[in-house]
């Protein structure tokens, strides 16, 4: 008898689905808010001018979305031309994040100028742009970022990020899909890494080659190095480079095919 | 004018002791004051127009709308306090929109009169407020088709439970007028005015007045008005149109001295000229009836001089 | 088994486990939509010269069950611009009423309803960014045609997480894999626009429906297709695939 009233045996009780109990896990959410565009970008620096470019694949796994969405972007210029902008932007990752992030800075380089009545400075764009992020610490923008223009003495300068604010300048960065393939060959040709003045010394002797700042011509040849290499190697990077170039007179824009397999 | 002030007027939730409200009689005063405004239902739409005078060269021809769109089936227009009005009309779209969100559908021109009619009315109640210093004419037409519910994928069953009934029609002309009081009025065929509940007898149409007229020239419109028979449902709306234009002209003639601009818009039914939309009349059209409205006074003139001459 | 009157009409814990209570639970973390419920699936779309065209069929799927057969997935906003819609189709008729609900409001302005298809996707997409930035998803992947403000043809997609892109030809779910690599390789993307006839769209876009009801199992022969072009919207909502043959199973 009393096995038939033990309708519990084997740990399970009957409730009523809506009678919570005790053992019921908490629910997850089933909605991840995050999804990778692919695509690559690399910004390098010279003595007066800063370049950012990007490939303008756009993808979703295997899938290409589109061959032309651009992820390097003019900050603080005409709406529709970027006409008047001296700040460029670069984001890479999740590309909804990215225009989100975009539209942010680019308000507030807006704002700034209203206010105060002249332009942001990059070095204060720079920090800006870290707060922004820093302020979603614990819900991200999912983008690496890069942030370029010409510094108070007409240099190029150039701001990496990572997607919650930490960030520093540099003379060049790769970030997003292709970043490890193109990093390396960035190492090499622009901070000479492992390049040595020949007959300098032997051993430890040998002097390392100091990288200097290059000419611009020189440079695009490497960004457009850079990435049909990266083409060759990585399925999210193709279709065209996009490059914007930042120097006294503004920012020029100049488009490159790449490969569309 | 028998018992001014003695203090009854000062304040809007006191009556005096002959029962008066002071401050909504005051406000009909401005009303009184306003451009002549008149709305025509007609047996396949409804027409509204108003004697908009020009208070300064400056302003732009045909700028300064005065008779507003409330969701897309309901015209409005008001004499008296223009700010009034906006806000009146301000109120309506949200009243249209707020029944949109709960019903899926469009307001009755009924319902949104009927809750306009409330609303003014709890202006008179309050000492911290006054009353609204216009009378709105609602004019609507409630769609005779059968209507897809906001937002609905699907056509529905085409029989059986849930199915279509062959012919059956709803819908029609609403015009209504609401006073300072609050007043308006709904013909008692509409029984319940806040039911959004189809009608199933199609012969009985949305009800208010055959004509409504308010503002300074009222009382001459209102005489014109009574001429048309509207209560026969003979009148179309094509006439319609050329009969409010006139009626503007003739109630016009009091403030001769003052120049004025016509505007006027119509509802027509769904297969009307609008479709079931409120929309301003088309400038050839409104033209025209200008051009018969001042022949016609003209007309008359004529006639009255040929009297005297008599 | 037991034989109280609480389990009766209940699955049997011994057969089918006990019930989830994770479903329905009143403390953690408010859940909003985590999956769609009744869905439609791909949107197709392709610009040509001088407009744009957008095909849906008029399917609704509960699951793998082919729930509503008259579904209509193409959304007339204003007088020249479309929403076609895949996903949840309670999401989507939120949107139509929200869609609606601005379009009345446009039109209480004296220049009456001015924005264009390039606006509302600007919009749209900016709504499913929001919902999926409070964890509250509007649970669709939609593609927007119309014209841009120079009045050039646009064509452009917004999903669920308030990703947009834009191309020539665009397929939403299933006919990203199936439509888009049709269509790409009958209007290749660096064939100017003005040698896509209107006829050739319409054709490549019955192709691709074909193609997908074939072989997507979530979609139906019945379809609706809107053609947009200056002279205005025409959409076809009852529309049957034709020459198929599937009279073999």
């Amino acid at each position: 008898m009393a096995s038939l009233l033990d309708h519990s045996a084997g740990g399970q009780t009957v409730g009523y689905s809506f009678s919570q109990s005790a053992a019921a896990p908490v629910k997850q959410h089933g909605f991840y808010p995050y999804t990778d565009n692919g695509g690559s970008t690399l910004g390098i620096t010279g003595s007066d001018f800063a370049i950012l470019a990007g490939d303008t694949r756009s993808t979703s796994g295997y899938n290409i979305n589109s061959r032309m969405v651009p992820k390097v972007f003019k900050i603080g210029g005409d709406e529709e031309t970027g006409e008047g902008a001296h700040i460029i932007l670069s984001v890479v990752g999740f590309a909804a994040d990215g225009n989100a992030l975009k539209e942010r800075l680019d308000s507030v380089v807006k704002m700034y100028k209203y206010q105060h009545g002249k332009s942001m400075s990059v070095s204060a764009c720079a920090q800006r742009l870290s707060t922004i992020l820093y302020g979603k610490r614990f819900f991200p923008y999912y983008v690496t970022a890069i942030l370029a223009g010409l510094d108070e003495e007409g240099k190029g300068a150039l701001y990496s990020y990572d997607p919650v604010g930490s960030y520093e300048r540099e003379q060049c960065r790769a970030a997003g899909a292709a970043a490890s393939l193109i990093m390396p060959f960035l190492d090499n040709q622009v901070n000479f890494k492992n390049q040595y003045i020949p007959g300098s010394g032997e051993g430890h002797a040998l002097q390392a080659k100091k990288a200097e700042p290059l000419p611009r011509d020189h440079v695009q040849e490497l960004v457009r190095d850079a990435f049909t290499s990266a083409v060759e190697r990585h399925i999210e990077v193709g279709d065209h480079l996009q490059m914007l170039i930042a120097t006294r007179d503004g920012i020029e824009e100049v488009f490159h095919p790449l490969k569309k397999d | 004018m028998t018992s001014i002030g003695t203090g009854y007027d000062l304040s809007n939730s006191v009556f005096s002791p002959d029962g008066r409200n002071f401050q909504v009689e005051y406000a009909v005063k401005a009303v009184e004051n306003g451009g002549t405004a008149v709305g025509i239902r007609c047996k396949d739409g409804v027409v509204l127009a108003v004697e908009k005078i020009i208070t300064s060269k400056l302003l732009k021809p045909g700028a300064n709308k005065r008779i507003a769109t409330v969701d897309r089936h309901v015209g409005i227009v008001s004499a008296g306090l223009v700010p009034d009005g906006r806000h009146f009309v301000s109120r309506a779209r949200d009243e249209a929109s707020s029944w949109r969100g709960v019903y899926k559908g469009p307001i009755p021109t009924s319902a949104l009169a009927n809750r306009l009619g409330g609303y003014v009315q709890a202006y008179t109640l309050y000492s911290s407020v006054r009353p609204f210093g216009t009378t709105a004419i609602v004019a609507g037409w409630d769609s005779e088709a059968e209507l897809a519910v906001d937002g609905q994928v699907g056509t529905g069953p085409s029989s059986g439970s849930g199915g279509k009934v062959e012919g059956a029609k709803g819908g029609g002309p609403g015009l209504y007028m609401i006073e300072p009081s609050g007043l308006y009025w709904v013909s008692s065929t509409s029984a319940s005015a806040s039911s959004p509940i189809y009608h199933p007898n199609p012969t009985i149409l949305p009800g208010g007045y055959y004509g409504a007229a308010t503002g300074k020239g009222r009382q001459a419109a209102k005489a014109e008005l009574e001429k048309l028979d509207l209560s026969s449902g003979n009148l179309s709306l094509a006439d319609g149109v050329k009969e409010a234009a006139r009626i503007i002209y003739v109630a016009h003639e009091d403030s001769k001295d003052k120049e004025f601009e016509l505007e006027m818009s119509w509802i027509s039914s769904v297969d009307g000229p609008t479709k079931g939309r409120h929309e301003e009349v088309p400038k050839e059209l409104r033209e025209e009836a200008e051009k018969a409205a001042k022949r016609a006074l003209e007309g008359e003139d004529e006639e009255e001089e040929e009297k005297m001459e008599e | 088994m037991n034989h109280f009157p609480e389990a009766w009409g209940r699955p049997r814990d011994d057969v089918y486990g006990a019930y989830d209570h994770s479903y329905l639970q009143t403390t953690g973390p408010k859940a909003h939509t985590s999956s769609p419920a009744v869905t439609g699936t791909s949107v197709l779309g392709v610009k040509f010269n001088g407009g744009v065209v957008l095909a849906t069929d008029n399917l609704a799927s509960y699951g793998s069950l082919a729930r509503f057969t008259d579904v209509k997935r193409l959304r007339v906003f204003g007088s020249n611009a479309i929403v076609g819609f895949g996903g949840d189709v309670s999401d989507m008729q939120y949107i139509d009423r929200l869609l609606e609900s601005i379009d009345i409001r446009e039109n209480y302005s004296h220049h009456g309803n001015m924005l264009n298809a390039k606006n509302l996707h600007t919009y749209l997409s900016k709504v499913f960014y929001k919902r999926r930035s409070e964890f509250n998803p509007l649970w669709n992947h939609i593609l927007v045609a119309g014209y841009d403000g120079e009045g050039e043809p646009f064509l452009s997609s917004a999903d669920l997480l308030g990703t947009t892109f834009s191309a020539p030809h665009l397929a939403t779910g299933f006919g990203a894999h199936l439509a888009v690599p049709i269509l790409r390789r009958l209007f290749p993307e660096e064939m100017p626009l003005e040698e896509v006839s209107k006829e050739a769209a319409i054709e490549a876009l019955k192709q691709c429906l074909k193609v997908l009801y074939y072989r997507d199992a979530r979609s139906m022969d019945k379809y609706s297709i809107a053609v947009i072009t200056k002279e205005g919207i025409d959409i076809k909502e009852n529309e049957v695939i034709e020459g198929t043959e599937l009279g073999f199973c």
